[in-house]
């Protein structure tokens, strides 16, 4: 456990992917939304104005959990760090980060709310249907998301350390042949209707619960891929 | 004694290729023990596989009582320093505090006056350093651990020779205050050869020699003066080599000379000088003289 804590704190060296990228990056993207709002009242009073632009945090993630592998890996094994300890300290780290930089979107989108939209009506942390609940399930949804994107992008950094680009573009290849084999089934069951049904009634509850399966999944698969990883 | 590296039978093949072919071997608690050979003749192949970074495909490894691979409670006690480590972005402070955090036994004493020593730059990034500076970290860093087993492969690319006689001094003070198991991959065999206790070679994977440093000692001395005079000291002898230019001869002969021999030479007007542990080295890792050297690791083992 200590040097799950450990290999947390070696991993925060890194705070330009895990606390500088994603907030400057996030900081910029809300700027420019409100210069724009402010200068274009040509969208009409009362009408909400949807940014989108809260996807960049999730994309940045990304891209931090694969170098919080692939990077300061060889270092870690070098000071007599297992495989296994690493990764678990890492994901400890990358739940911890889910979970407080979703109650910081949660926070910064009731100020939204209390601000009437940053007296713009701009909905920039508020989410039609994913972020719009009460603020504990925004929270969770946040920190679900959050974390998903972190265990995804750490599962590809391993697959880079262990095999290189081609194992990267194979990885990739996977996942869009997965995709559309299920597609595929779907498609051959005819069975659009039903699949539309289960979208359109599945609450945003429901939707936070598969997405928690779906990182339990892939911090699951990254764990089988990195305890024969050698530097 | 236990020993706290065990290994037996070890072979690492990759694709077409045998790194490390049945290495059988055992270092005894506190030792430093050079690892020696040429380039691509496994020694990096086998100091990762103690460290657990590599894995073997045949045969066991035990160190510290345990196989090392995925072993938290064995790692902890294990240091990896080598030549080509690679550091994430951080300054050169931080490494070394990140470092002092996996070791039970870290001195941040140590670590202190090695930094001064080095005259590393704290505040500076290690992607930033040279060669010769990141060398030093990698020092700092294996030293200050006291890790009950130290693995050094080719610690001191682009060191100095003022550095590396650092690096020695160091090693060897600490090393008599707190001993541990320290193995050194080197190639500046004579440089290191007053740190050695124990000297394996590693020839193609294999191990062809095992012994103790000072045993190697005097284990050959090359004989040279007048052809008839050298001819005539070396009758009976086994010679490994003979090289002649005129009527001047010079040949290696194998085994220990006494005092009668010593006068017996002195009489015959033959200079005699002990093959150094380099030259012995570069015999028995299938250098000009393949053959003798075989015959030597055959001796060894037999005595």
């Amino acid at each position: 456990m200590s040097t799950w804590i450990s290999i947390a704190g070696y991993q925060l060296t890194n705070r330009l992917g895990f606390v500088i990228l994603p907030w400057a990056i996030l900081a910029l993207d809300f700027v420019i939304n409100l210069v724009i709002f402010t200068d274009s009242p040509a969208a009409g009073h009362g009408q909400p104005r949807y940014a989108g632009a809260l996807a960049s945090i999730y994309v940045i993630l990304i891209i931090t959990g694969a170098v919080s592998i692939s990077v300061p890996l060889p270092f870690a094994l070098a000071l007599g760090v297992s495989r296994r300890s690493f990764y678990a300290g890492t994901a400890l780290l990358a739940l911890a980060v889910a979970a407080v930089y979703g109650l910081a979107l949660t926070v910064l989108q009731l100020i939204e709310r209390g601000t009437g939209g940053w007296g713009l009506n701009l909905h920039f942390f508020r989410v039609p249907y994913l972020l719009s609940g009460p603020w504990y399930l925004s929270w969770l949804t946040s920190f679900v998301g959050l974390a998903l994107m972190l265990a995804w992008g750490m599962w590809f950094g391993i697959v880079y350390r262990r095999w290189n680009l081609a194992g990267l573009l194979t990885f990739i290849a996977i996942q869009v042949l997965a995709l559309t084999a299920v597609l595929l089934i779907i498609g051959g069951a005819h069975d659009w209707h039903g699949v539309a049904h289960f979208f359109t009634t599945l609450t945003v509850g429901g939707l936070t619960g598969l997405l928690a399966a779906l990182t339990v999944a892939l911090l699951a698969g990254a764990y089988t891929t990195v305890r024969r990883l050698t530097v | 004694m236990t020993p706290v590296i065990s290994v037996a039978g070890l072979t690492r093949r990759y694709r077409g290729q045998v790194a490390l072919d049945h290495v059988t071997l055992d270092i005894e608690p506190g030792s430093i023990t050079g690892l020696l050979g040429r380039n691509g003749a496994g020694k990096t192949t086998f100091l990762r596989i103690l460290a657990g970074h590599e894995f073997a495909s045949a045969g066991t490894v035990t160190v510290l009582g345990a196989c090392p691979v995925e072993n938290g409670k064995v790692l902890r006690q294990v240091v990896f320093v080598r030549e080509d480590q690679s550091y994430p972005d951080l300054r050169v402070r931080r490494a070394v505090q990140t470092a002092s955090w996996f070791y039970p036994n870290w001195s941040h004493e140590l670590a202190g006056a090695l930094l001064e020593e080095f005259d590393l730059p704290l505040d500076r990034k290690v992607r930033k350093l040279s060669r010769g500076m990141r060398s030093a970290l990698g020092i700092v860093i294996g030293l200050a651990a006291r890790a009950e087993v130290t693995l050094f492969d080719e610690p001191y690319a682009g060191l100095d020779p003022v550095a590396r006689q650092l690096f020695y001094d160091r090693l060897l003070a600490d090393y008599a205050e707190h001993p541990r198991t320290v193995l050194l991959s080197t190639h500046l065999i004579d440089e290191a050869a007053g740190l050695l206790e124990k000297v394996v070679v590693i020839d193609r994977g294999r191990i062809v020699l095992n012994t103790d440093a000072d045993d190697l000692r005097g284990a050959a001395t090359s004989v040279s003066g007048p052809a008839i005079a050298v001819a005539e000291f070396t009758a009976g002898r086994s010679v490994w080599d003979r090289r002649r230019i005129a009527s001047q001869e010079s040949a290696v002969v194998a085994g220990a000379l006494d005092e009668t021999d010593r006068a017996r030479a002195a009489a015959l007007h033959l200079h005699l000088e002990p093959l150094t542990l380099q030259q012995l080295v570069v015999r028995a890792a299938g250098g000009p003289a393949a053959g003798p050297a075989e015959k030597m690791s055959a001796e060894r083992t037999s005595a």
